[in-house]
């Protein structure tokens, strides 16, 4: 903490970023999470609502666990909790299917899906048990989440919640308090080496405000206050198929395969607050790698490290010694500025909330640098000058409406 | 020459010879085979039941290697020391009246909605529940269902004689009315197939036409004599999977006429070929031999028509039908005093390939009826009674038209009885009391006792075990209808025991109605039908067996709204009513004129400042009052606008022109 010469602005970023580092070095040095490779993927997928008209949930839940066996985690590493039975319903118009879009084009339940927990089975009880792994010895090796210290997991929740929880079944209540223990157990039972929580339901950002555990990463589709809703009905089946935050996610992954290298960070960057109409939020102070370097593979799919040995016996140097380098899909300048502008926006946010949970969430006026991208990004540029002709009209009419 | 014919004869003494050891060598191997069997119903339905066999030598004499046989169920058979099991996922009910209820399939492959699992152990009889906990969870992590929900001991039961003739007592038996079934129980199921769903018959199971029809069936039954020391020869395991559907074609034909349909047409697929693992792959085609053309409705008549049928059974250009391929082999069924046969067509899929798929078609030429058989009595449940505290069971049985004839000739001897067996097991919860069991026999209520034969009741205990009641009645041959009516009491669960849609109600297992004295079975003249084996099972004796509806009983739910809403209100009319109190006790007009005068005067220079002050040392950010500010912001927030626009517009303009 030497740079008191350099400017005002960069020292304070630097002093931020000593702070939000400080804690989370002194738990890796606790924990030997980050010793270990990243070995495996497990994923933890749950729909907590029950009834018809929850059918979304039940879409969500199928669209993310196909997206996750399609990246590559297979089946038995796969905990998969539905809270009814929707593809049978007698409700359904189109048995043993169900769709997350209107157009009919894929069906989520295909031939080959296996539930591990369904129905009556999704219980609080259950999900902790499933986390912390504290089953009764008769319980059969697919109901459990059997993983190590290479682990990485994603758990993927869905249903509805408020203020610090979210409702199992209309009938029980998980609350972040639950879940901030189930993880700290997990993280001392050296269950995973990182977790990333992804929930879809209304304020689902409150729903990590007690997590401690060094090594999560968390993604919510709204802030406190807000709602996440649905994102089309489909009149055939005659309920909504798919929440928004959820429809935008599976956007960004359709257009991925198992061997892209797009980061995490762009996979956060993809959502849009005015298309979801809630403001994904993220809590990173937990995590200890950089965003931008951490492949979205490294959840949602599973795609191991080769490693080249030149004798036996000695991988394990080697793996240290060893740095792993991904392509970005980013170009560098674009996400320099915004990170900026993010730890710019923190001390703002920080100064009159308690600084120990610094939580960076979306600025506003990162929604320009998300245009920006798109551009770069944007094949066809007539589009966009017929747009921007168009937009032309009303801007010069307004401007010399306000120039007489 | 001579030498020639002489190498010849050897030639085919010693092909003789290497067959009868390689069949030797196959009593010893495993096996599987596949069979689908296809009946039209009276309906305008077509009923579709696949079976698919597997077996396993025994253990002793063949290993623990296997190549077609599931090695999943085999490790489930030794590590629970199963010696037979049953396990069944059923939507939708078999409707009795409509799709028979005497013949073999009705009886073993009619099963209650959801789930249902009986097992018979072969451990010491204190171990016996232990075992059957463990294969729950083990079958709940292979099927994808919660039948570990069967482990409590309130939702298991111990059935004396219902389900075996021999009573071991270490049977367990288990149902759950309400589990979903759905395609990811059958993709286990068909997983324990050795070619899945991808080649043979199983490929005709699109999920999308089999669970769009109006009943289908997946039933699991194992059997082992794998631990039985007292037999010298065990067959090993055996292991039977049957799909039973119940489709509707959808092709359109006429009001009158009977559907037509092809198998691609029933379920949107065609048979590429048979698994080639499998022993055989069967297709049968099945008819009753009451069918009856519609138009000659005089008995005379329809007794030709039936005699027709007889001569052309062996073509397939029938006055009736026509099948768009020629059958392998007609099987007729030996008719009996009590029955008529029926007659089934058989085809080879063996012959069939990609480039010709097996396509199967029947046409129907002229409009027909015919009924299925009936068992002798139609069981139906129901429950009388109204609100949330009391009610009774009531299971009644109609006597149906068929046994008519075989009763008029026995009419005479008094010891004409009809033995029917009633297993039912009902939840702690529904409170039954079992001494008001009342038996009326058409219409009239007995006061004796002289109707059962035998009886065995266990009531239940709350949170602890089921009622279950076993009750063999002897009803006269003559009986009408038969009724059976037991009250109960509805019980109180504890909050936490409701589950999340309580108010749907709970429901009451299925109870089983078992015919003893009557066998389903159909026995065919040829002795060559014993080695396939769905023709064996449909050859089978067992007894005639039928399921009554589920029950919905509604309990009283816990409702927390109300209580809620009285507490709400009560403190609302207090807190208006002290409220209002206090103001006007302690309000005093002239007091406050004063103090809102004071108050505008006062607000110079030093109060900010010692806001500002105090701000400060409170290390909050200092906020100067609104109204000063306002109009300032506002003109600079104009100005910002007109520049943002012309920004934009700038932009836009130097953009147009840059890219044309």
């Amino acid at each position: 903490m030497g740079n008191i010469s350099t400017p005002l602005l960069s020292c304070l970023i630097l002093v931020l970023f000593f702070c939000s580092a400080i804690p989370s070095t002194a738990f890796s040095s606790s924990s030997s999470s980050s010793s270990t490779m990243h070995t495996n993927n497990w994923a933890v997928l749950v729909c907590t609502s029950r009834f018809w008209f929850n059918y979304r949930h039940m879409a969500n839940t199928l669209s993310l666990y196909r997206t996750v066996k399609r990246l590559g985690i297979p089946d038995e590493r796969i905990i998969l909790m539905l809270a009814d039975d929707m593809a049978c319903n007698a409700r359904n118009k189109y048995p043993a299917q169900v769709f997350n879009n209107e157009n009919h084009r894929l069906n989520l339940y295909g031939d080959n899906v296996e539930v591990d927990y369904r129905g009556y089975e999704v219980t609080v009880e259950n999900f902790m048990r499933v986390l912390t792994g504290r089953h009764e010895t008769a319980v059969p090796r697919s109901k459990r989440l059997l993983s190590d210290e290479g682990s990485h997991i994603l758990l993927y929740m869905t249903g509805h919640g408020g203020d610090e929880f979210l409702k199992f079944q209309d009938s029980e209540e998980l609350q972040s308090h639950d879940l901030a223990d189930a993880v700290k157990q997990m993280k001392e039972k050296r269950r995973f080496k990182e977790l990333l929580i992804m929930v879809d339901t209304c304020q689902a950002a409150t729903l990590f405000s007690q997590l401690q555990s060094p090594g999560v990463l968390a993604i919510g589709s709204s802030k406190k206050g807000e709602n996440s809703y649905s994102h089309h009905l489909d009149s055939d089946v005659g309920v909504s198929v798919v929440d928004r935050f959820t429809f935008y996610t599976l956007a960004f992954f359709e257009r991925l395969n198992m061997y892209d290298n797009a980061s995490l960070n762009s996979l956060f960057n993809s959502y849009n607050p005015n298309m979801l109409l809630s403001t994904a939020y993220y809590r990173t102070d937990l995590y200890q790698r950089l965003l931008e370097e951490v492949p979205v593979t490294n959840f949602f799919g599973s795609v191991m490290e080769t490693i080249h040995t030149d004798s036996p016996y000695r991988a394990l140097s080697s793996i240290n010694s060893r740095k792993s380098k991904i392509e970005m899909r980013l170009d560098q300048t674009s996400r320099g500025g915004q990170r900026i502008l993010e730890s710019s926006d923190v001390p703002q946010e920080s100064t009159d909330s308690d600084t120990r949970d610094k939580q960076v969430s979306f600025p506003f006026t990162h929604t320009w640098n998300t245009i920006l991208w798109r551009i770069e990004n944007m094949k066809e540029m007539n589009y966009l000058v017929n747009y921007g002709l168009a937009l032309m009209f009303p801007i010069v009419s307004f401007s010399t409406w306000l120039s007489r | 020459m001579s030498r020639l014919k002489f190498s010849f004869l050897l030639f085919l003494i010693l092909l003789w010879g290497s067959e009868s050891t390689a069949e030797e060598e196959k009593e010893a191997n495993e096996e599987f085979t596949e069979a689908l069997l296809l009946r039209p119903l009276p309906d305008r339905k077509v009923l579709a039941h696949f079976h698919f066999q597997s077996s396993a030598p025994p253990t002793q004499t063949y290993g623990r290697h296997h190549y077609i046989f599931p090695k999943s169920i085999y490790q489930l058979v030794h590590k629970f020391h199963i010696r037979e099991m049953e396990l069944s996922f059923t939507q939708g009910r078999w409707n009795y009246e409509r799709w028979g209820g005497f013949d073999p399939i009705s009886s073993s492959n009619a099963k209650p909605p959801g789930v249902e699992l009986w097992a018979d152990f072969d451990v010491p009889q204190n171990q016996v529940d232990d075992s059957w906990k463990n294969l729950t969870h083990a079958l709940s992590g292979l099927f994808c269902a919660s039948i570990n929900f069967l482990e409590h001991s309130t939702s298991y039961s111990a059935t004396q004689w219902s389900f075996q003739s021999s009573s071991s007592g270490k049977l367990r038996y288990g149902t759950l009315p309400r589990e979903a079934v759905c395609t990811e129980n059958l993709t286990p199921w068909l997983k324990l197939l050795p070619c899945r769903d991808k080649a043979g018959l199983s490929s005709l199971m699109d999920r999308p036409s089999i669970y769009r029809g109006y009943y289908h069936s997946q039933r699991l039954h194992l059997k082992s004599d794998e631990f039985d020391t007292s037999k010298i020869s065990s067959s090993g395991i055996v292991l039977e999977q049957t799909l039973t559907v119940v489709l509707q074609p959808n092709t359109f034909s006429g009001k009158k006429l009977q559907p037509s349909w092809s198998l691609s047409s029933l379920f949107g697929r065609k048979v590429t070929g048979k698994c080639s693992l499998s022993n055989s792959s069967n297709v049968y085609v099945q008819f009753q031999q009451n069918l009856v053309s519609e138009e000659n409705e005089s008995r005379e008549k329809s007794e030709a028509q039936k005699n027709e049928i007889l001569i052309h059974e062996g073509s397939h250009n029938n006055p009736l039908f026509a099948l768009s391929h020629p059958p392998k082999r007609v099987i007729k069924e030996v008719e009996n005093f009590q029955k008529e046969g029926s007659i089934l067509y058989e085809y080879s899929v063996e012959d069939y390939d990609e480039y010709g798929p097996f396509e199967l078609g029947l046409r129907w030429k002229v409009p027909v009826i015919w009924s299925c058989q009936q068992a002798p009595l139609h069981a139906s449940r129901f429950l009388l009674g109204s609100g949330n505290e009391r009610g009774a069971i009531a299971i009644s049985m109609k006597s149906t038209r068929s046994n008519d004839i075989e009763i008029a000739g026995l009419d005479d001897e008094k010891a004409c009885s009809l033995r029917v067996g009633i297993f039912q097991v009902v939840p702690w919860y529904v409170k039954v009391y079992y001494h008001t069991l009342e038996v009326f026999l058409d219409g009239e209520s007995q006061a004796t006792m002289d109707n059962i034969e035998k009886i065995h009741v266990s009531p239940s205990e709350d949170k602890v075990s089921p009622g279950v009641m076993e009750i063999v009645l002897r009803l006269p041959c003559s009986v009408k209808t038969a009724a059976l009516t037991l009250e109960f009491d509805k019980g109180f669960l504890h909050i936490d025991e409701y589950p999340p849609d309580a108010n749907q109600g709970f429901d009451i297992p299925s109870a089983v109605v078992h015919f003893a004295d009557f066998v389903a079975n159909m026995s065919f003249e040829d002795n060559l039908s014993k080695e396939i084996p769905i023709l064996s099972k449909l050859q089978e004796k067992i007894p005639v067996r039928s399921y009554t509806e589920v029950l919905l009983v509604p309990l009283t739910t816990p409702d927390f709204s109300m209580p809620y809403n009285v507490i709400t209100m009560t403190c609302t009319i207090f807190a208006l009513y002290f409220g209002s109190l206090l103001n006007a006790l302690r309000r005093r007009r002239g007091e406050e004129e004063r103090l809102l005068k004071g108050k505008g005067a006062e607000k110079g220079p030093l109060s900010l400042l010692l806001s500002r002050l105090s701000a400060k040392l409170r290390g909050k950010q200092w906020e100067p009052p609104k109204p000063s500010s306002s109009s300032s912001k506002k003109s600079s927030v104009n100005y910002k606008l007109v520049a943002k626009v012309v920004l934009v517009a700038g932009i836009a303009i130097v953009w147009q022109f840059y890219y044309q």
